[in-house]
């Protein structure tokens, strides 16, 4: 098959096609198990192959996939047809940063492969969580394994030939009860990755068992709370939702394509400009914000972008100032250009793509922000006046260049002079991006570090869900409005 | 191509009861063409063809499910397939209710809403379309963005308790066109759905963008103040809204789990202003309707909310085997929604800003990244986006910076609702998580809603204060 790629290759740039790849996914495999309140309502696998062809052809693309490879001709040909009539309609020329061709390969680490373990004892799993989160207080209980395992092969007409052998699992588990005035309420585990392989090793029973008691013990103190009033208060973020907060007002707003206008007509644009890169205080000079693809325990660590650039460990704000973005080969000429200098040396390596059947764009690695000096989450507590602990993403809504968000909660503790007071209920937190982050006050230490996995970033149109994660600290932001 | 696939159902089903599996089997296609725009150029001409098939099998109370992306001449991939779904169901845990497989009664074809020379509308069609839907709009300082995107979808089902099949085949275009500003930085959008060919007006579009173009390049774009505006919003806007109450309103087995604004004892009572009515229509066509759900049910007109009375919850077969209650024939990718007209002649945008008005008023046509902050109240949040307005009081007209809306449905379909234009509009509101499914909501072209706060705004041209 590889040799019939390449001859594909060779034949579209001899027909005058300036650049070629393909990623031919011999075998994509996921399987999803939901276990409702005891009941198994979901047990289904898949498992899909296929190849996508990108053609770059007088500086504008074509792509076209099929899952059907035995007519490649007709597959490369499409793809340079779609070229051909992209390129009847170009106002900026594609260009592609320089690259150093591989010939390499990427295995994700893994000790155990989930899809070598037996469907009986996966739902045993399940069956034995559900158990544990069977207790008063507890209306709805949903138990969560997904497995991804993916072959990828990358071939491109600058002579780059790799391979990519990747496994993740995501699991979590949730409660929900009922409050006295009828409202519903949640609590949710999803682990962090805190060891070095993302395999079937890191379903750890204990792990999970401790935290299921958890989970339920505050779910029945939110059910007896008070609602969290209206106020402007220091906000402390807990990993579990500084990861969204990060992604969705770091990440997604540092993302080239959106920066550059490529993502207007759907998911929106960012308050960056080209210009701001080097010049912009993003945030406090508490704030170091990178772009690290090199982690070994996340689903945003893959060896090799969808480009065949390699992964890479870049800052995107350093103490406070924004430095970098999120790239791939096509944006970082045109962000120079836009820009009148040179921002960018090159592709960091992060041009993705969800599947053979979608064009690779920008997307996240693992958005993380450095540890800091702190202390302790009991430490940042106690210089904290008058504050609000807060944990667990209940909804998200970010403004359409990542300019303001609000966010809801699952729990929240009130601080009063450095001491923990009331858990209330129905907690949120909105505020404009940049003088959000100008208000960063405290960033705890390492021990207060976590990485979060994500598994359904959404961008793109044809959309395109992807995987990966945030390693975030706890982090306090004075002066914030709560309770609306 | 339609032969084919029936006669690989056949097979695929006699596969299963040769090997005793009780099983149903999930044929779905889609041809797929998406050309992309962005600063004014084509930014991603793409394609795909897809075949998708998705095995269940049920042994009693348990049930398992396989997927595979494949070719459809690949029939011993699919029967693999069969055999691993077979193979999955004897480790899973039993259901504490017993799923149904409904027995088709008859074959059923219904190709009504496919039109061949929409689902493969030429490159140089599309492109040509979108070029005559901007022309003279765009320049130096506004930039073009924006999607065509058009294709067919074919869905087949048959199980191994009848040898009848179910077989849909639709075609389905949604244009999208944004018209943004370098430098002032505003967006206007205007959009088009079309179920054939003929539905296509490249110069409708046109006038729509031209008349937001003329106003937002005349006024300069300032700060709201936060507070309580009376708010007429947008066919999409609208549609986004009552997407949301399809999700956490009327789908019974959300309510059953307590993930509902609407409760089990709501029904027959007046829970909004008696100006709503919601229908889940399948006789619409700008709908991608079906006319037949997964389960074999006829699809009809079903009333959900009538003059603001809640008519009935809607439920999944799947739901309703769980909790007891009869399937409603809302086993579908998705449903017909309708939301009736009003009284008000008002249904146009010069229409609107010409009309006296004794408050100013603040136009919002698109709720961008909406969100559910509390289901158990229907209490949403989302920003403006595209094409916002103030009209004011002395009938002139402000360009607004973006607006954060934070308010619980009951009150956007409560009492506060004051008016609905007479006329209605389809909007599409697909989104190609995964795969293709043509989706449109049917709303009046406008509606007023009084009295509502607006939490956040923007603060300035660049959208940042620091």
């Amino acid at each position: 098959m590889r040799k019939r790629l390449k001859q594909q290759i060779d034949r579209l740039r001899a027909a005058g096609a300036a650049y070629v790849d393909v990623r031919w996914y011999p075998s994509e495999q996921t399987e999803h198990l939901m276990m409702w309140n005891g009941n198994l309502k979901n047990a289904s696998a898949s498992c899909e192959s296929g190849a996508g062809v990108r053609v770059l052809y007088k500086g504008a693309w074509g792509f076209s996939a099929s899952s059907d490879t035995d007519n490649l001709t007709a597959l490369f040909d499409k793809a340079f047809d779609n070229a051909r009539i992209a390129a009847e309609c170009v106002s900026i020329a594609v260009r592609l940063a320089d690259k150093h061709a591989v010939q390499a390969e990427f295995r994700s680490p893994n000790k155990i492969d989930p899809f070598s373990i037996s469907l009986a004892e996966k739902t045993a799993f399940l069956k034995k969580l559900d158990q544990e989160l069977n207790q008063k207080g507890v209306t709805q209980r949903i138990c969560e394994l997904t497995f991804m395992k993916k072959q990828i092969v990358y071939l491109d007409s600058e002579g780059s030939e790799i391979e990519k052998n990747i496994i993740e699992v995501f699991p979590s588990i949730e409660v929900m009860g009922v409050d006295a005035d009828g409202e519903s309420h949640l609590r949710k585990y999803k682990p962090h990755i805190n060891a070095t392989t993302r395999g079937w090793e890191m379903l750890d029973p204990g792990m999970f068992s401790e935290n299921a008691q958890r989970i339920v013990a505050e779910l029945n103190q939110i059910l007896l709370a008070q609602t969290c009033c209206k106020d402007e208060r220091s906000v402390i973020l807990l990993p579990d939702i500084m990861y969204l907060q990060t992604h969705e007002t770091i990440g997604h707003a540092l993302e080239l394509d959106r920066i550059l206008g490529y993502e207007l007509a759907f998911a929106g644009g960012s308050f960056v400009k080209p210009s701001d890169f080097g010049m912009l205080r993003y945030g406090s000079a508490k704030l170091t914000a990178r772009a690290d693809a090199t982690i070994p325990n996340s689903p945003g660590s893959f060896g090799y972008d969808d480009d065949g650039v390699a992964a890479q460990n870049n800052l995107l704000i350093d103490k406070g100032i924004l430095v970098g973005a999120i790239t791939g080969r096509q944006m970082v000429e045109q962000a120079n250009d836009f820009a009148h200098k040179i921002i960018f040396n090159g592709s960091s390596g992060a041009n993705r793509a969800q599947s053979f059947y979608r064009v690779p764009i920008e997307r996240m690695t693992n958005i993380n922000i450095d540890p800091g000096t702190d202390g302790t989450l009991d430490d940042i507590i106690s210089t904290t006046e008058k504050g609000i602990i807060l944990d667990g993403e209940k909804s998200w809504s970010i403004g359409s260049n990542r300019e303001q968000f609000h966010f809801a909660t699952e729990i929240g503790w009130l601080v009063e002079d450095g001491r923990v007071t009331d858990v209330v209920k129905n907690a949120t937190y909105e505020g404009d991006t940049v003088k959000f982050y100008n208000s960063l006050s405290a960033v705890g230490d390492h021990s207060t570090w976590k990485v979060c996995q994500v598994d359904n970033c959404g961008k793109g149109q044809p959309n395109q869900v992807m995987q990966l994660g945030h390693g975030v600290p706890v982090c306090r932001f004075d002066n914030v409005r709560i309770g609306n | 191509m339609k032969d084919q696939i029936l006669q690989t159902l056949r097979i695929l089903r006699a596969y299963a009861i040769k090997k005793g599996v009780d099983a149903s089997i999930f044929y779905y296609e889609e041809e797929s063409f998406l050309m992309r725009f962005a600063n004014s150029a084509v930014s991603l001409n793409t394609n795909e063809h897809l075949v998708r098939i998705e095995i269940t099998v049920y042994e009693g109370r348990k049930r398992a499910s396989y997927e595979m992306i494949t070719s459809l001449s690949d029939i011993e991939t699919m029967k693999d397939g069969i055999d691993t779904a077979a193979e999955m169901v004897k480790h899973v845990q039993p259901l504490d209710y017993t799923p149904s497989v409904k027995v088709y009664s008859e074959n059923y074809i219904d190709e009504s809403c496919y039109d061949d020379s929409l689902a493969h509308i030429s490159n140089e069609e599309r492109l040509a379309y979108i070029n005559e839907a901007v022309e003279g709009l765009n320049n130096d300082d506004i930039k073009l963005s924006g999607i065509f995107s058009c294709g067919a979808n074919t869905t087949a089902q048959i199980n191994t308790r009848s040898e009848n099949i179910q077989y849909f085949k639709s075609s389905d275009a949604q244009i999208s066109i944004v018209l943004s500003h370098a430098a002032l930085n505003w967006e206007v959008s205007s959009e088009q759905s079309a179920q054939k060919k003929s539905d296509l007006n490249p110069l409708q579009l046109r006038s729509e963008l031209r008349f937001l173009v003329k106003h937002y390049v005349n006024n300069t774009p300032q700060q709201l103040s936060s507070g309580r505006y009376d708010i007429v919003f947008g066919s999409a806007a609208v549609s986004e809204l009552v997407s949301i109450i399809d999700w956490i309103g009327i789908c019974g087995g959300a309510m059953k789990r307590g993930f509902s604004f609407i409760k089990e004892d709501d029904t027959g009572k007046k829970i909004f202003s008696d100006k709503f009515s919601l229908t889940d229509d399948p006789t619409r066509r700008e709908t991608f309707p079906f006319s037949r759900d997964i389960t074999g049910i006829v699809r009809k007109p079903f009333s959900i909310v009538e003059n603001g009375v809640f008519r009935s919850f809607t439920w999944y077969q799947d739901d309703a085997d769980e909790f007891g209650v009869e399937a409603t024939g809302h086993t579908v990718m998705h449903k017909s929604l309708v939301v009736h007209c009003g009284d008000k002649r008002v249904n146009t945008l010069s229409e609107l800003m010409s009309m006296p008005r004794d408050r100013d008023t603040l136009y919002i046509p698109h709720l961008h990244y909406m969100n559910i902050v509390n289901p158990s109240k229907g209490l949403i949040t989302a920003s403006s986006r595209f094409g916002a307005l103030l009209l004011k009081r002395d009938g002139s007209m402000a360009v607004p910076y973006n607006v954060r809306i934070t308010q619980c449905m009951s009150d956007i379909f409560g009492d506060k609702l004051a008016w609905l234009s007479d006329k209605q509009c389809a909007y599409n509101t697909s989104v190609s998580y995964g795969a293709r499914n043509p989706t449109a909501v049917i709303t009046p072209k406008f509606i007023l809603v009084n009295d509502l706060e607006i939490s956040q705004v923007n603060l300035s041209v660049d959208k940042r204060q620091t």
